[in-house]
C-alpha cells in the first residue's frame, strides 16, 4: 500500500514537473506573428521596433514572420507554425470557421479600406476603367487578396469581361509589386489595396508616383489580425490588448504613423459580411 | 599662314599639329581594334546572360509567372551592355513565341507575339525555326539572339530573347580619345615651350643674318661681317656665307666708289681751277686794256683816275670771285652802285667790239642797290660776256639794271639762239665741267641760291624783238628790310 502510494506520488510528481516545464517553455517561446502584403512588411528596422514594442507590452517576445504569399501565411497559421497573422479579409471569410479575430486596424479612424484599379500615369485616356480592359494586361496582387483579386473578379464580371478577354493577367505576389508592374508597363492596369497605395504615395515611392487611380471600390473591412480559433494562448489576448493600446503612448502612436494607421479596434466579424457576399457573388464561397 | 609666322611659333605649332595628327591616327586605329574586340566581348557576355536566363527562366515558364520572370529579366538585363540607355534588352517568350515578360515592357510588351513578326524593325524567326539557337546580325550591326528553353523531356516550353542595338558596338570615341587627348595635352604642354626654345634657337642665326642684311648700306661692311654668326648648319652656313660674300663685294665696291669719288673730286678741282682761270682772265683782260689806256692816255688826269679806278675794281672783282669760290669764306662787301654797271659795260665793250656786238644798257633805280657789289658785278660781267658770245657776230645785247623795294634785278637780253629756262636749268644741273659758259652760269645760279635770289630764263614769247634770250638775275634788296645793314655776307 505504501509502496503503491509512493509510486503514485512519484508518478504524479513527475507529471507535475513535466507540466511545469512545458508551461515554462511555452512562456519563454516568442509569439510568432505572420505578415502578408496587406502592409509594407519589408521594412526590417520598423518590424524590429514594432516587435520590441509589443514584446515589452506583452511580456512575451514577438517575432514577425513575413511571407510573400497569403496562402503561405495561412498554411503556417493553420498548421500551428504561427500564433497569429495579419491576413486579408478574403482568406478570413474563406476560413472563418477556423480563425478568430484579434484586432481590426483603423485606417483614417475607420476599420475599412478600398480596392483600387490603377493605371499608368498619363495614359488615362487609353484606359479609364474596367470596361477598357479588353486585350490589356492586368496585374493582380494575390489569389487570396480581396482588393487585389476578389474585387477585380466581381468588377470584370460586372462589365461583362472574362479573364480570357484580357491579353494576359498575372499575380505580382504583393500589392507593392502591382504598383511596380503597372509603373514599368509590364501591365496596363493593376488591382491594389487602396491602403497600401496610399501608404506608398505617402512615402513617395517611385512606382506609385507613375500610377494613377482609375477606380475605387466600395468600403470593405480592413485586413484583420487573426489567430487560430480555440487557441487559448494568453499571449494572444495580450497581443490584442497591446495592439488596441498603441494609441495610448507616444511610441505606439509613432509606430502607427509609420504604418499609416490610426489604431487598432476590437474586432467585429460582422464587418466582413460584404467580403463574404462578394466572394459568394463570384462563386468563390458558399454564402 | 603658318609660313608667315616666326620659327619660334612655327616649330611648336608644327609639333602640336604632328601630335594631334598622331593622336587622331592612333585613335582611329585603336577604335577599329577596340570595336572588333568589344563586339566579341559583347557577344560573349550576351550569350552568357542568355544561358543564365535559359536556366533561371525554365521554372518561371513552367509556372507562367510573369512577375518573377520580369524581376529576373530586370535584374539580369542590367548585365547587358548599355541597358540603361535602352540599347539592349531581353525577354522570356512562352511556347507560342509571345512575350511572357520583357526587361523593357514598353518595347517588349507582355502577351504580344514576338516570334515570326517584326520586333523593333527586325523579323524574328518563327517558333519552329527558333527550336535551335539563332543569332541574327542586322544590317546595321545589331544582334538578336533567340534560344529555346526545353523541359526535362526536351519539349520547347519557351524562349529567351536578347537584343543588342548596333549603337552598343559602335566605338566609344569619348573613352578611346580621352587618354589619347590627355596624352596629347601633356605632350603639347611639354612640346610648346620646348618647340618655342628650339624655334628661337634656330631662328637666332637667321635673325642675326637678317639684321646684317638689313644694315647693309648703313653700316660698315667690315663691321657687319663681324656680326654674322658662325654656323654649323650647312644650309644656314650657305646663307651666311652668301651674305658674307655680299659684304665683301660691297666693301670692295665702296672702296672703288671712294676711289672714283676721289678721282672725280680731283677732276672737279681741275675743272674749277680752269674755270677760275677763265673767270679771272676776263677782268685781267679789262685790266690790261686799262693799263694800255693808262700808258697811252695817262697824262690826262681824268683818264688816269678812271683807269686806276678801273684797275682797282677789277682787282677787287678778282679777289671777291676767288673768295666766293670758298663756300666758308666770309667776305665783306659794299653795296652796288650805278658806277659798277658802267664798269662792267666798259669791261665788256672790248669783247663786244671784237664780235661786233652792239651793247645797250638801262638803269631803273627807284631804291638803293643794296646788294653785294662784288657778287653782282661778277654776275653782271658773266652774263654780259656770255650774252655777247651767244649773240654772235653783229648781234645785239641789252643790259638792264633795276631796283625796287624788294630786289635788285639784272636782265640781259641778246639775239642769237634762244635759251629756254628748261635748257638753262639742265645746263645748271649738268655735270659738265668742261663748259666754261656753263660754269659761269652755274656760278650765277650758286650766287642766287646762296643770297636768296633767283636766276631764270624767260619764255620765247615773253622776249621783246629782236632779242631771243632773256636771262634775269636778282638778289633781295636789303635796304628795304634792314636799312642799317650793309651788304655784308
Amino acid at each position: 500500500m505504501q509502496r503503491r502510494t509512493l509510486l503514485e506520488f512519484g508518478v504524479s510528481w513527475s507529471l507535475l514537473q513535466t507540466s511545469a516545464q512545458a508551461q515554462d517553455r511555452q512562456r519563454a517561446a516568442p509569439l510568432r506573428i505572420g505578415l502578408t502584403a496587406v502592409i509594407l512588411a519589408d521594412q526590417a528596422a520598423f518590424l524590429t521596433r514594432w516587435s520590441d514594442y509589443l514584446g515589452s507590452r506583452m511580456g512575451v517576445a514577438v517575432v514577425f514572420v513575413a511571407r510573400e504569399s497569403y496562402q503561405n501565411i495561412l498554411d503556417l497559421l493553420l498548421t500551428d507554425q504561427l500564433d497569429a497573422a495579419w491576413i486579408c479579409g478574403y482568406p478570413f471569410v474563406l476560413h472563418q470557421s477556423r480563425l478568430q479575430l484579434l484586432a481590426t486596424p483603423l485606417f483614417n479612424n475607420r476599420p475599412f479600406y478600398q480596392s483600387y484599379l490603377i493605371g499608368q500615369q498619363g495614359k488615362q485616356g487609353l484606359l479609364s476603367g474596367w470596361s477598357n480592359l479588353r486585350n490589356q494586361v492586368l496585374a493582380y496582387s494575390d489569389p487570396l487578396s480581396n482588393s487585389g483579386w476578389l474585387v477585380a473578379q466581381a468588377q470584370l464580371r460586372a462589365v461583362g469581361l472574362t479573364p480570357r478577354d484580357l491579353r494576359r493577367s498575372f499575380f505580382a505576389h504583393g500589392h507593392r509589386n502591382v504598383a511596380e508592374a503597372v509603373a514599368s508597363g509590364l501591365a496596363q492596369a493593376g488591382c491594389i489595396d487602396g491602403y497600401v497605395w496610399e501608404t506608398m504615395q505617402l512615402q513617395k515611392m517611385a512606382a506609385v508616383e507613375q500610377t494613377v487611380v482609375l477606380w475605387r471600390s466600395d468600403w470593405y473591412a480592413f485586413p484583420p489580425m487573426v489567430a487560430k480559433r480555440n487557441d487559448n494562448n494568453p499571449a494572444l489576448w495580450a497581443l490584442g490588448e497591446a495592439l488596441q493600446s498603441m494609441t495610448k503612448d507616444e511610441q505606439g502612436a509613432s509606430l502607427l504613423r509609420a504604418l499609416n494607421l490610426t489604431g487598432f479596434a476590437k474586432p467585429d466579424a460582422a464587418l466582413f459580411e460584404p467580403i463574404k457576399a462578394l466572394a459568394a457573388s463570384v462563386n468563390m464561397i458558399r454564402a | 599662314m603658318l609660313p608667315r609666322l616666326p620659327y619660334r611659333i612655327q616649330i611648336p605649332m608644327g609639333l602640336v599639329l604632328a601630335v594631334i595628327l598622331s593622336v587622331l591616327l592612333v585613335s582611329v586605329v585603336a577604335a577599329q581594334i577596340s570595336a572588333r574586340s568589344a563586339r566579341l566581348e559583347i557577344v560573349s557576355t550576351v550569350q552568357r546572360i542568355v544561358d543564365l536566363l535559359v536556366a533561371q527562366g525554365k521554372p518561371l515558364l513552367a509556372q507562367d509567372d510573369t512577375w518573377r520572370a520580369f524581376t529576373l529579366l530586370r535584374n539580369t538585363a542590367a548585365l547587358l551592355p548599355q541597358t540603361g540607355k535602352g540599347q539592349s534588352r531581353a525577354a522570356l517568350l512562352d511556347a507560342q513565341g509571345r512575350f511572357l515578360a520583357g526587361s523593357d515592357p514598353l518595347r517588349l510588351p507582355t502577351g504580344e507575339q514576338a516570334l515570326g513578326v517584326l520586333i523593333n524593325g527586325r523579323l524574328l524567326p518563327t517558333t519552329s525555326d527558333a527550336a535551335r539557337p539563332i543569332n541574327l546580325t542586322t544590317p546595321d550591326g545589331g544582334m538578336t539572339l533567340v534560344e529555346p528553353i526545353r523541359s526535362d523531356d526536351n519539349q520547347v516550353i519557351g524562349f529567351v530573347f536578347a537584343e543588342v542595338d548596333a549603337a552598343v558596338f559602335a566605338p566609344d570615341w569619348a573613352a578611346l580619345s580621352t587618354p589619347a587627348l590627355i596624352g596629347a595635352a601633356l605632350a603639347i604642354i611639354v612640346l610648346v615651350p620646348l618647340g618655342w626654345l628650339l624655334g628661337r634657337r634656330m631662328a637666332r642665326p637667321i635673325a642675326q643674318t637678317a639684321d646684317c642684311i638689313a644694315q647693309i648700306g648703313r653700316t660698315d661692311p667690315v663691321q657687319l661681317q663681324l656680326l654674322l654668326p658662325q654656323l654649323q648648319d650647312p644650309e644656314l652656313d650657305r646663307i651666311a656665307g652668301a651674305v658674307r660674300q655680299l659684304l665683301i663685294e660691297t666693301s670692295a665696291a665702296k672702296a672703288n666708289e671712294k676711289r672714283a669719288l676721289s678721282a672725280e673730286r680731283l677732276a672737279a678741282v681741275g675743272r674749277i681751277t680752269a674755270a677760275v682761270a677763265h673767270e679771272i682772265n676776263n677782268p685781267l683782260a679789262g685790266l690790261i686794256t686799262a693799263t694800255r689806256t693808262l700808258r697811252l692816255h695817262g697824262d690826262a688826269p681824268d683818264t688816269r683816275d678812271r683807269s686806276l679806278d678801273l684797275i682797282e675794281r677789277g682787282l677787287q672783282q678778282i679777289r671777291t670771285m676767288t673768295t666766293a669760290l670758298l663756300p666758308q669764306a666770309k667776305v665783306e662787301d659794299r653795296c652796288l652802285t650805278p658806277d659798277d654797271m658802267q664798269d662792267i659795260l666798259t669791261l665788256a665793250r672790248a669783247t663786244a667790239v671784237q664780235h661786233a656786238v652792239a651793247i645797250s644798257s638801262e638803269l631803273v633805280q627807284q631804291f638803293e642797290l643794296c646788294v653785294p657789289s662784288t657778287v653782282f658785278r661778277q654776275v653782271m660781267l658773266n652774263l654780259l660776256l656770255n650774252a655777247i658770245k651767244a649773240a654772235g657776230q653783229a648781234g645785239q645785247v641789252h643790259a638792264s639794271l633795276s631796283a625796287d623795294a624788294h630786289k635788285v634785278n639784272m636782265v640781259i637780253l641778246n639775239t642769237g639762239r634762244h635759251l629756254s629756262d628748261d635748257r638753262l636749268q639742265r645746263r645748271l644741273t649738268t655735270d659738265d665741267g668742261n663748259d666754261p659758259n656753263g660754269f659761269g652760269l652755274w656760278i650765277c645760279h650758286e650766287f642766287a641760291v646762296r643770297y636768296g635770289g633767283g636766276f631764270t630764263a624767260a619764255l620765247a614769247g615773253d622776249i621783246p624783238r629782236p632779242f631771243t634770250t632773256r636771262l634775269s638775275f636778282w638778289l633781295p634788296n636789303l635796304t628795304h628790310h634792314d636799312p642799317q645793314k650793309t651788304a655784308v655776307d
